[in-house]
């Protein structure tokens, strides 16, 4: 236990002794260059941390310039929090947690956190970043019960008790809870993280404990929202990255508010990373957003992004390619995809129909429809067999990974899996050759499905016809995303389709709740995760033995406190997990096509292309991207 | 003749000519068989006889005619089933028909194709192989098939050749073959304008009669309705009536459930028409004397003032029709119609209507073209109709 | 005409009434509410939902009170003027609106000026030459505008428009002119990328008008007083221009009720294929994930649109047309 925590903490200093804090000068961008001048802005060494994070990258490069995004909504203003990735703590290329807001952290016996802070850093409008904006989040939102009626966020407590907080100095926080919280880090370090910290300095005239209650009243009014609390909460969503005037320790600051058309993001005079010269990060002066329709994504990347890999589909690289070979403007790489699988498919363990559950509760049922997929066909003639014939599981670039893991019950044998299904007795068939259910119902399985894209259609009519080989027939019912869930939750749905694990490639410390029955959100046993997540107040108890002991392990894995011991449980459950086949995975690891523009460095050739862990582009550090050849800064109109 | 003046002065008679045939006092009324052929002809062999001067609208319900009697043996016709897979000829472009390899007549044929994956680009590419001509075959036995999902069958009127695939029209990407689906999918679409239109007449002319006929608040009710209908956009009432179609129906219920919607809501237009007519018509002799005589409401409208507008009513269904198929298309690009793996050329264009399409694959935005003759046909012979409609004009 | 004035006006109210229960209702219908779909989209996105946060959020968006109670919330709230709140927008729905109403506005009022402008020469040519070859060319031409599906026409002129025209396609102006002040650049801008968007709206309706505008001139032109002008000796185009065209041109004002919000709705699929900042995409958007008070109003603004537009074109044909004045009521 001790070792563990000794690592972490040198981990972190290392980062701190390691890298020379003697620069010669710090270079600012160009960018300020009036405003220093006016002395709007001090020089940019009083802007930066005393200690900055020494930024490490394949090669250094100039400030300027601007990189264009396309983007779909603009609800998507939070993708560049994802992508800009500056958290407390963060995923380093090796997944694994470095400091980087903070200058260092320790970790001890896995319950008691201390992050210290760096001297001199500040927010983007120029106030300090201190332990205040901790306890401003602490005592001010989280603790208020009418910002958090429901009290401190689930994420913040260790089986239903709150963290004990404490703030010894303006530099240094502490997190501590009684029993082990393995969650902890890995959430400061998500793609959609936890924030725990906020810009206390400007909230403060949205809380009623602070502000004039006469203004208040009037600002609440004049915003259309019901409740100063409301309001509060509207204008604090560092997340949803969508208030110009929220400060914020980001590289790039949004400049206009929504809705627009144009998101246009300037860099932020007090960004706390350098590179190893001395330049301020980030390299780009500017990002812009610019709103399309997804579905022109993909035609309009090649001439209008410089960086483009949402909303562009593996079945674009063909269109990509041409563009690539006939304007020479873009490289289109293939990242690998970070998800258990493309498509896997979640029988309804806790369904309302029982004649269903009873049948997909054996084991032998889900192992035979796994068997009589073809996972080779689909992977030749929809991805070009550039995927990995596999169940919804680790890959192989995951250090847990084990072959096994992929190919148990994922063999296609059309003789066993019939076998398998005569030996459970549904050996009566119907019209057409198909199975009968044991009250009689021919066994037609309606897949439900939220996805609108052509190539899910295409691999589930192959895999119908593939189960149509055992006596199974299927069809599937498309809906809108909502009503998909709801059909789940509530349990009418038989079986339903979704993209795979979320994290296809963890290590043994991060956690493995996507395997183990704790949420409502996986769909093959909704009621069990319900249960769970309501502490008991609605949902089902879980009632299969294996189930239960993926539960009891999962509370062990928090409990644990080194990487060994962590491993050993990963082990165990994934050996649950293979065994039981509880999902049915199909191809995993479809390349990820990624548009960049030539002039732009730094930007991995190959990757992996994840949401959770790596907030996508933000694990690579786009603060270190920058172009050789820069474009007129494209301008915003006053605000 | 006197030519000399009479004593009292009278003037003379003007020259003039007498015939010296037989006087026959029905000469004027008596036709020719010419005349009497349109004189004593019904109102509907007016109606055919001035059709047939519009000779595009002649032709368009020729075309219409053909396409319908088609839908009838799609099974037999298409060249593949709806959804023969060939995995090793996905996204093929067209095969041409040759007649002579290397000078010699042979008969229709298509040169085999030749694979190559192009890993760079990720790109299938198909070339012809000039060694390799595989005939065509006419009436020969091929895919099995459902006639109606009822008869099975195996008989094609034309089979791709042994040894390769022949794809007139491409395949799409998961090697099926278009010119099949096109023509399954012509089943779906031509009949659904008609069961839509069919639902939407009904509605119409009840509505639309009771409107005109009786006037006063029956007709504000109505109207009333008519606007309130009309009012709401379409969109979100095809929103909100395809999602409460319930989910555990099969593909087949949701088609008749999306006509019978579209039907729903178009059938305001057709009402107004109906009324207004009925209104003007109302006021005219006979119909005053049908009243007079005693004929109650119902006879007056069914046996006296529905032929008048008859001719209207077909004009106006006609030209309904080629709506409820747009209409369907429009429906499936939402994803809100008809779903697989009932095909109809909605469906198709959804799945074409993507930039990868647009660019690499055009071919599969072919189902546009039997849509677009569809639509124009309807239209020019509802124009023809219509125009017919009023023979007496 | 006072009391046709007033009665009209009159019938107006409940027509209202009954179209805003009626789409509160079609918006309700579909299972599920706003929250869920936020909830839905944040977890396909693989983000974290606090379920405890789900139920105020409720609460405080006043979601979870009885259907009458949200209807009469936003029903009093119309009559104010407060077209209430954007949930899925997070602001007021008329900030969300605004721009996007103006230039769907601008888009609908080109594709009108285009109908009119392109259909009447036409159907004044077809009608008077009637059967001749310029006829059948032209309403031929008019009617593929009319059979091809307009998202399949619109995807297609923007690909050539991209690679042939250089234009960036998806949205109505350049990217760097989004969000700049007005300049006659910007301007030109919108000029060059309207084209497209108002020709695969505007071509159906050029199709529907030309045939309906070419059947009333036809009907008109049969009649006695047209033969009896002849014969009289005036002039051929004083004689189409004084009276015939007068009276056909009253299908035009009769259609002016629906033509501004049938174009808003017309202009749906299409704005939603080409990405333009119209209104289109915002309310299929706001249907789809239950955003009620932006669509329910929104769509409320559309009807209300409508009613007052049949009534104006019920008023300006009782001026024109004494018969619709004194009523048409049973003469039993």
């Amino acid at each position: 236990m001790k070792r563990r925590d000794f690592l972490l903490t040198s981990l972190g200093a290392g980062l701190v002794l390691g890298a020379p804090t003697a620069f010669a000068d710090f270079i600012g961008s160009p960018y300020f260059k009036d405003k220093e001048a006016s002395g709007d802005l001090p020089p940019v060494a009083e802007r930066l941390p005393k200690n900055p994070a020494v930024a490490k990258m394949p090669e250094l490069g100039q400030q300027g310039g601007e990189i264009r995004m396309l983007m779909a909504s603009d609800k998507d203003t939070r993708i560049l929090v994802a992508y800009s990735y500056a958290r407390l703590v963060c995923y380093d290329r090796e997944y694994k947690l470095v400091p980087d807001i903070c200058e260092s952290f320790t970790v001890e016996e896995g319950r008691i956190f201390t992050f210290k802070l760096r001297d001199g850093h500040k927010w983007s409008d120029g106030e300090p970043f201190t332990s205040e904006a901790f306890r401003y989040f602490w005592e001010d939102v989280a603790n208020n019960e009418e910002l958090m009626p429901t009290g401190v966020p689930t994420s913040l407590r260790v089986e239903g008790k709150p963290a004990k907080v404490e703030f010894p100095d303006p530099l240094t926080v502490r997190y501590s809870w009684d029993k082990p919280n393995a969650e902890f880090l890995p959430q400061l370090a998500g793609a959609s993280p936890l924030f725990i910290f906020r810009p206390g300095h400007y909230l403060k005239k949205f809380h009623k404990k602070y502000a004039d209650a006469a203004k208040l009243e009037e600002t609440v009014k004049e915003s259309g929202q019901p409740s100063w609390a409301a309001l509060h909460n509207r204008r604090d969503n560092q997340y949803r990255n969508d208030n110009p005037k929220l400060p914020t320790l980001d590289p790039w600051v949004l400049q206009n508010k929504p809705p627009q058309d144009r998101y246009v993001f300037a860099r932020n005079p007090y960004y706390y990373r350098v590179d190893e010269k001395g330049q301020q990060l980030p390299y780009a002066d500017q990002v812009v957003f610019t709103k399309t329709d997804s579905k022109l994504i993909p035609a309009k990347a090649a001439d209008d992004s410089d960086l483009q890999a949402r909303n562009v589909r593996f079945d674009n690289y063909t269109f990509l390619k041409e563009k690539e070979d006939k304007q020479q403007k873009i490289w289109v790489r293939l990242w690998d995809d970070g998800r258990g699988n493309k498509l896997s498919l979640c029988p309804n363990l806790t369904c309302n129909d029982m004649v269903w559950r009873g049948v997909m509760r054996d084991v032998r049922f889900r192992r035979a429809l796994s068997m009589a997929i073809d996972r080779e066909e689909i992977n030749q003639y929809i991805y070009f067999g550039l995927g990995l014939p596999s169940n919804n599981t680790v890959l192989p670039f995951s250090p847990l990974y084990k072959p096994e893991y992929s190919t148990t019950w994922a063999t296609t044998d059309i003789d066993q899996a019939n076998q398998l299904l005569d030996e459970m007795g549904l050996s009566k068939r119907g019209d057409d050759n198909i199975r009968l259910l044991p009250d009689g119902k021919p066994m037609i399985i309606i897949v439900d499905t939220a996805g609108e894209s052509t190539e899910e259609t295409d691999v589930l009519q192959l895999v119908r016809d593939s189960w149509k080989k055992v006596g199974v027939d299927m069809f599937t019912k498309p809906s809108e995303l909502e009503v998909f869930r709801n059909r789940i939750f509530a349990g009418d749905s038989i079986m339903a389709v979704w993209t795979g694990m979320d994290n296809g490639f963890p290590n043994a410390d991060m956690s493995p709740w996507e395997f183990t029955p704790t949420s409502q959100q996986q769909l093959q046993w909704a009621k069990w995760g319900q249960f769970h997540e309501t502490s008991g107040e609605s949902g089902e108890k879980i009632d299969l033995p294996e189930a239960q002991q993926l539960f009891d392990l999962m509370n062990q894995w928090r409990a644990a406190l080194d990487t060994e011991s962590r491993t050993k449980i990963w082990e165990q459950i994934l050996a649950i997990w293979t065994d039981q086949v509880y999902t049915i995975g199909t191809v995993a690891n479809v390349p990820q096509p990624v548009v960049v523009n030539r002039h732009m460095h730094n930007v991995p050739e190959k990757a992996i292309w994840s949401w959770e862990p790596g907030a996508q582009f933000g694990v690579y550090k786009p603060d270190t991207f920058w172009l050789d050849e820069q474009r007129p800064l494209s301008k915003v109109a006053e605000q | 003749m006197n030519e000399q003046s009479s004593s009292h002065g009278v003037p003379a008679p003007l020259p003039h000519y007498v015939s010296t045939a037989p006087f026959d006092p029905y000469s004027v009324e008596r036709t020719t068989a010419e005349q009497e052929k349109i004189y004593l002809a019904s109102q509907w062999k007016l109606m055919a006889l001035k059709f047939r001067r519009h000779r595009i609208a002649v032709l368009s319900a020729i075309v219409l005619g053909i396409m319908y009697a088609s839908t009838l043996f799609v099974e037999f016709l298409a060249p593949y089933q709806q959804d023969t897979r060939n995995v090793q000829h996905i996204y093929a472009a067209p095969q041409p028909v040759h007649f002579f390899h290397k000078g010699e007549f042979i008969g229709p044929f298509v040169y085999a194709l030749d694979y190559k994956l192009d890993m760079q680009n990720l790109k299938r590419i198909f070339t012809e192989n000039p060694e390799k001509p595989l005939k065509i075959r006419f009436f020969c036995r091929g895919d099995k098939y459902n006639w109606w999902g009822v008869v099975p069958g195996d008989l094609h009127l034309i089979c791709p050749p042994e040894g390769g695939p022949m794809f007139l029209l491409g395949s799409d990407r998961l090697g099926r073959d278009m010119l099949s689906r096109i023509l399954y999918g012509m089943r779906i679409s031509l009949t659904i304008g008609l069961i839509g239109v069919a639902v939407s007449i009904v509605l119409g002319v009840i509505l639309g009669g009771l409107a005109g006929y009786y006037g006063g608040w029956v007709d504000d009710i109505v109207q009333r309705v008519i606007e309130v209908i009309r009012s709401i956009p379409h969109l979100p009432l095809w929103l909100a009536l395809a999602a409460i179609l319930p989910v555990t129906w099969s593909p087949l219920l949701v088609y008749f459930g999306i006509t019978i919607i579209l039907g729903l809501i178009d059938w305001t237009g057709l009402a107004r028409a109906v009324r207004s007519r009925l209104l003007s018509l109302r006021e005219e002799d006979f119909c005053v004397a049908a009243q007079l005589m005693g004929a109650s409401p119902r006879r007056i409208i069914f046996r006296h003032l529905m032929p008048s507008f008859m001719s209207h009513l077909i004009a106006s269904a006609t030209l309904a029709i080629p709506n409820m198929i747009l209409g369907e298309t429009a429906l499936s690009f939402l994803g809100l119609g008809i779903r697989p793996p009932i095909t109809s050329w909605g469906v198709l264009l959804n799945e074409a209507q993507n930039i990868n399409v647009v660019v690499l694959y055009p071919w599969l935005m072919l189902p546009m073209v039997p849509v677009i003759i569809v639509v124009l046909a309807f239209n020019f012979m509802g124009d023809g109709l219509r125009d017919a409609a009023d023979p007496y004009r | 005409m006072f009391r046709y004035f007033v009665q009209r006006l009159l019938v107006m109210i409940p027509t209202l009434i009954v179209i805003s229960i009626a789409i509160f209702v079609i918006i309700q219908a579909p299972p599920g509410d706003w929250i869920e779909t936020y909830i839905a989209q944040l977890v396909a996105q693989g983000e974290a939902v606090d379920p405890a946060k789900i139920d105020f959020l409720r609460k405080t968006y006043g979601l979870d009170q009885p259907f009458y109670m949200q209807y009469l919330k936003w029903a009093g709230g119309l009559i104010q003027g407060d077209l209430g709140y954007s949930f899925g927008h997070s602001m007021p729905v008329n900030e969300v609106v605004g721009d996007r109403l103006s230039l769907t506005v601008v888009v609908s009022l080109a594709s009108i000026l285009f109908v009119w402008i392109v259909s009447f020469p036409i159907a004044v040519y077809s009608a008077v030459r009637q059967y001749s070859v310029g006829d059948y060319l032209f309403t031929f031409l008019g009617y593929v505008g009319l059979a091809t599906p307009s998202f399949l026409l619109a995807l297609i002129l923007l690909y050539f428009a991209k690679e042939y025209f250089d234009l960036s396609i998806g949205g109505l102006m350049d990217p760097q002119y989004m969000g700049a002040e007005w300049s006659w650049a910007k301007f030109q801008s919108i000029l060059s990328h309207l084209w497209i968007p108002v020709l695969v709206i505007g071509l159906p309706g050029t199709a529907g008008m030309i045939r309906r505008l070419r059947a009333n001139l036809l009907d008109e032109l049969n009649k006695q007083y047209v033969t009896t002008g002849r014969a009289k000796g005036l002039p051929p185009g004083r004689l189409l221009v004084k009276y015939p065209l007068r009276i056909s041109l009253n299908p035009f004002i009769a259609d002016i009720g629906s033509l501004l919000p049938e174009l808003i709705s017309g202009s749906v699929i299409v704005s939603v294929v080409m990405a333009l900042p119209l209104t289109g995409p915002m309310l299929l958007e706001a249907l789809r994930s239950q955003d009620m008070y932006l669509a329910g109003s929104f769509l409320m603004f559309m009807a209300f649109l409508t009613v007052v537009g049949v009534f104006i074109s019920d008023i300006m044909l009782a001026l024109l047309d004494p018969r619709i004045r004194l009523g048409a009521g049973a003469s039993k």
